[in-house]
């Protein structure tokens, strides 16, 4: 404690991601200032599907590290830090053709592989789990153990009655450095002091960091309905189309290529999207792609006819030109750490990233291996004089 | 002759170019949900502003009752509670 | 290829009015409205599409006959589309409806966009205010002109604003006079006000009249008065008010209340007069100023898109502003005169009634809390209504203006997944 409380800690992004390093930053005694351009989940926290999913994972160090995420959500559940936030539920991977067939076995089995329980479930069981389902529907595969929660909920929860200083308007413009040390965040005119500093501002870490080239957005837009029903999710299960997978998979690259996934809402509502438009950081939405999202939400599941559409949204995520995450400390400033470039997966991986980007800060070793996620594969190539 | 839609399966009167809301108000119905589930739904801004008013119908989207004309047949009941208990 | 019109969104006196002023200078209109008939909150017909029995001045009558007579007249360059509810502008620059007769979702590209979707009325809100039972006086006077039948069973007005005698000597001439009506405000402690009032020109012979309805029904109406709560009682409230000094309890069937209107502005595309399509808003939309000034605030809306479509000088429009400022004169006195001051409600108090969030989990916010947090967090404006509602009210407890959500939303209102899907291509007409 005597080292940690010593120490003040600047983290810019007040996402899912910084703010759990925050939340475990200051469990440990250490003082944080957490700054964002907007306010807490202002980004893409606040405007994406609540799936806690290992289903939709890349197969390789995605997967692997999707697994342990899900297990800390379960235990932060289980110790009361995400007690009534965090839901288990299946996710089910559906085909529509016997191309997505295909797709959907060997996604199984590559989660076989990493040591995930997966079911094979035949039409009419399905129909028995999911009603109303679409006639197109041939195959599926129920992941069990996947688990359900909202990115702004958490954030919430991480940062409620903690001794965070949250800093709102407060947007980071340079990150301070003073032989080969980092020495404080610029915000606006002002220098914030630091004795460490986290990124984590999504697509807003790029300037800061001179990823510029590295980081893409891809916005996502997606549509919430009103209630199915008043007692808790309308359907047993995050479904997951074929469509998706594809994209997860790289397997399509189409801009503007819809992924489709319906979220059951633990309000009774539906989550439903989305589309992946690549170097798209604008948060508006069109009716042609909410129409063709909608389109394809109908054929998987039709009782969604009698619902209504109470709003559309986008979210802009931030991919990495490799797809993997940045994360892990500075290569050349010390007292720097990276954690960026989750694309879709930030509600799944932020709290177990954070926690471990929070360890990097305290100069501890994470529970986890990052080394996959480094971001000297990035950095490293830049050479300064 | 008169024509009829149909709430919680009862049958409501009309009459023609009446909207939902005015059937069901002039039949007592003043409470549109279920009343141990909270505030029920209810007529009150008369102008679609508030969704007080949204009822379920058979087979299709729900609607403003305020702002919808009454048909013949239609099948119409409450909305599913509303609320923030969903923890 | 026929012309691309120009859209109004509303039927009501300020839509009517652009609209007609439109037409008689050769363009298209494609004209919005989301009931079954024109006339809006103000002009509504009874549902057989008669005169509406209602007692109302008839100056109101002159002016909708006039109106309508004008588009009429020119009925062949005016594509009027009822039943048709406005959903806002999407990112793309698409003008959004949805036709709730065939079940779809049109998108249109206008040559210019006049939007004149009327005022909301505000409450204070007060526990049980949320109850089957509480309408508001407007809705219940909508309900009145279309039904021509008043709510039965005793009937309790609150709040405040000139609707609350105005609803309730028509209710009076209609069979049921209510059993009281409690105007907040206590116009004699503004005697400057009041004279201002008086000598504004404004319809002070139709305040009489009303007057004289509710003494001849002996209804009772009480200033510095309110309901404070209301709670289920049998078949029907039991509302607990403040009158003077003193506290009672009232058994009624119905609970109108009212505290003034704001423009309905949520989600409203921004007034842009210099964009490629301009939009303009028009009517009690724009600035909240009653009937009468919707009519010339329409016509001058008109005005400013035909200018900017090169079809005509605004000359006409000089001469339209006298009367808006004797309009917004004389709002200014009566908001005067009947000015209370704001007492925070008790923390049970529900202010968002689509998720059933109350005044304690508003307080629980943080002061700076941004519109993300205001909605996601708090699931203030997350509801069906988006905010409509409970906006103002927000807005009016937090003494600070609600923060801009970043980008403009749609829809405006809730609409049918179905019909959205079946938007397959643009239909630009």
């Amino acid at each position: 404690m005597a080292s940690s409380t010593s120490i003040h800690v600047a983290v810019i992004g007040a996402g899912i991601v910084g703010a759990s390093a925050a939340h475990f930053l200051a469990a440990a005694g250490a003082r944080v200032t957490l700054l964002d351009a907007s306010g807490p989940a202002g980004g893409a926290t606040g405007a994406s599907d609540g799936a806690v999913s290992v289903a939709s994972k890349r197969p390789g160090p995605m997967m692997d590290l999707a697994r342990h995420a899900r297990a800390f959500y379960a235990r932060c559940e289980r110790e009361g830090l995400f007690r009534g936030l965090f839901h288990r539920r299946s996710t089910f991977l559906v085909a529509r053709t016997a191309v997505e067939a295909d797709l959907v076995a060997q996604h199984g089995a590559d989660l076989a592989r990493a040591g995930e329980r997966v079911f094979e479930v035949d039409r009419a069981t399905l129909l028995e789990r999911v009603p109303g389902l679409g006639a197109s529907v041939c195959a599926a595969l129920e992941i069990p153990d996947d688990g359900h929660a909202l990115g702004y909920e958490i954030t919430e929860r991480l940062l409620r009655g903690t001794s965070v200083d949250i800093r709102r308007s407060a947007p980071a413009s340079e990150i301070v450095t003073q032989a080969g040390r980092v020495a404080g965040v610029a915000v606006r005119d002002d220098l914030l002091a630091a004795d460490a500093v986290l990124v984590a501002a999504g697509i807003g870490s790029a300037p800061l960091l001179g990823l510029g080239d590295i980081l893409i957005p891809r916005k996502g837009q997606m549509v919430v309905t009103d209630r199915a029903g008043s007692a808790g999710p309308a359907i047993d299960g995050h479904l997951m189309a074929a469509s998706y997978l594809a994209a997860k998979r790289g397997i399509v690259r189409d801009n503007g290529h819809i992924g489709l996934v319906i979220d059951p809402l633990m309000t009774g509502q539906f989550l439903i999207g989305g589309s992946r438009e690549d170097h798209r950081s604008d948060h508006t939405t069109d009716a042609s792609t909410i129409a063709a999202i909608l389109r394809e939400a109908l054929d998987l599941y039709p009782p969604l006819a009698q619902r209504r559409v109470l709003r559309s949204f986008a979210g802009v995520r931030t991919a990495s030109r490799d797809g993997l995450p940045i994360v892990g400390p500075h290569p050349r400033h010390d007292g720097l750490v990276v954690a960026t470039g989750f694309e879709g997966d930030g509600i799944c991986l932020g709290p177990l990233m954070g926690a471990s980007a929070a360890r990097l800060l305290l100069g501890q070793n994470p529970d986890v291996d990052l080394s996959a996620l480094a971001p000297e594969r990035f950095l490293r190539a830049e050479v300064h004089a | 002759m008169s024509s009829h839609l149909f709430w919680n399966g009862v049958p409501i009167a009309f009459e023609p170019g009446e909207t939902i809301a005015a059937a069901l108000l002039r039949a007592g119905i003043v409470d549109l949900g279920r009343p141990d589930d909270g505030p029920g739904g209810r007529v009150f801004c008369g102008i679609g502003a508030c969704q007080g008013c949204v009822v379920t119908v058979a087979g299709a989207a729900p609607v403003e009752a305020c702002l919808t004309p009454a048909r013949d047949g239609l099948r119409l009941g409450p909305l599913p509670w509303i609320g923030a208990d969903h923890g | 290829m026929a012309e691309v019109p120009i859209l109004v969104v509303g039927g009501g006196p300020a839509g009517a009015s652009a609209a007609a002023t439109l037409v008689e200078a050769g363009l298209r209109v494609l004209l919005i409205e989301q009931r079954d008939r024109l006339g809006g909150a103000i002009h509504r017909q009874t549902a057989s599409g008669a005169e509406s029995p209602v007692w109302r001045p008839a100056r109101h009558r002159r002016n909708w006959a006039a109106l309508t007579a004008r588009l009429g007249a020119a009925a062949e360059r005016i594509d009027i589309r009822t039943q048709t509810v406005f959903l806002g502008v999407d990112g793309e620059g698409r003008f959004l409806f949805e036709d709730r007769r065939s079940e779809r979702v049109l998108a249109r590209r206008p040559r210019a966009a006049i939007i004149a979707v009327g005022a909301i009325e505000t409450i204070r809100p007060f526990p049980g205010w949320e109850l089957p039972g509480v309408m508001t006086v407007g809705g219940a006077q909508v309900l009145l002109k279309e039904t021509g039948r008043p709510p039965a069973g005793p009937v309790l007005i609150a709040g405040s604003g000139p609707l609350l005698p105005a609803l309730a000597a028509q209710l009076a001439r209609a069979g049921n006079p209510p059993v009281a009506v409690l105007e907040r405000g206590r116009p004699w402690r503004a005697p400057g006000a009041l004279a201002r009032l008086i000598l504004s020109g404004g319809p002070t012979g139709e305040a009489a009249s009303y007057a004289a309805v509710l003494a001849a029904h002996r209804v009772p109406y009480r200033c510095g008065a309110s309901a404070l709560r209301a709670e289920p009682d049998g078949d029907g409230l039991k509302v607990a008010c403040r009158i003077g000094t003193s506290e009672q309890s009232l058994h009624v069937r119905h609970l109108l209340i009212h505290d003034g209107i704001v423009p309905n502005r949520t989600g409203i595309p921004l007034p842009a007069p210099e964009a490629a399509v301009p939009v303009l808003q028009a009517g009690d939309g724009r600035e909240a100023l009653g009937a009468d000034a919707a009519i010339l605030d329409g016509r001058r809306a008109a005005l400013q898109v035909l200018a900017r479509l090169g079809h005509a000088s605004t000359a006409g429009a000089a001469s339209l502003e006298r009367p808006l400022q004797r309009a917004r004169d004389f709002q200014a006195a009566l908001a005067e005169a009947l000015h209370s001051a704001r007492v925070a409600p008790s923390p049970e108090t529900l202010i968002c009634r689509c998720e059933g969030r109350s005044y304690a989990d508003l307080a629980a916010l943080a002061e700076d809390a941004s519109a993300r947090e205001i909605r996601l967090m708090g699931r203030f404006g997350l509801g069906a209504c988006q905010g409509r509602l409970c906006g103002p009210m927000i807005e009016a407890l937090r003494a600070q203006p609600l923060p801009a959500t970043s980008s403009p939303r749609w829809p405006l209102r809730p609409v049918s997944v179905a019909a959205l899907a079946r938007l397959t291509a643009d239909e630009t007409e």
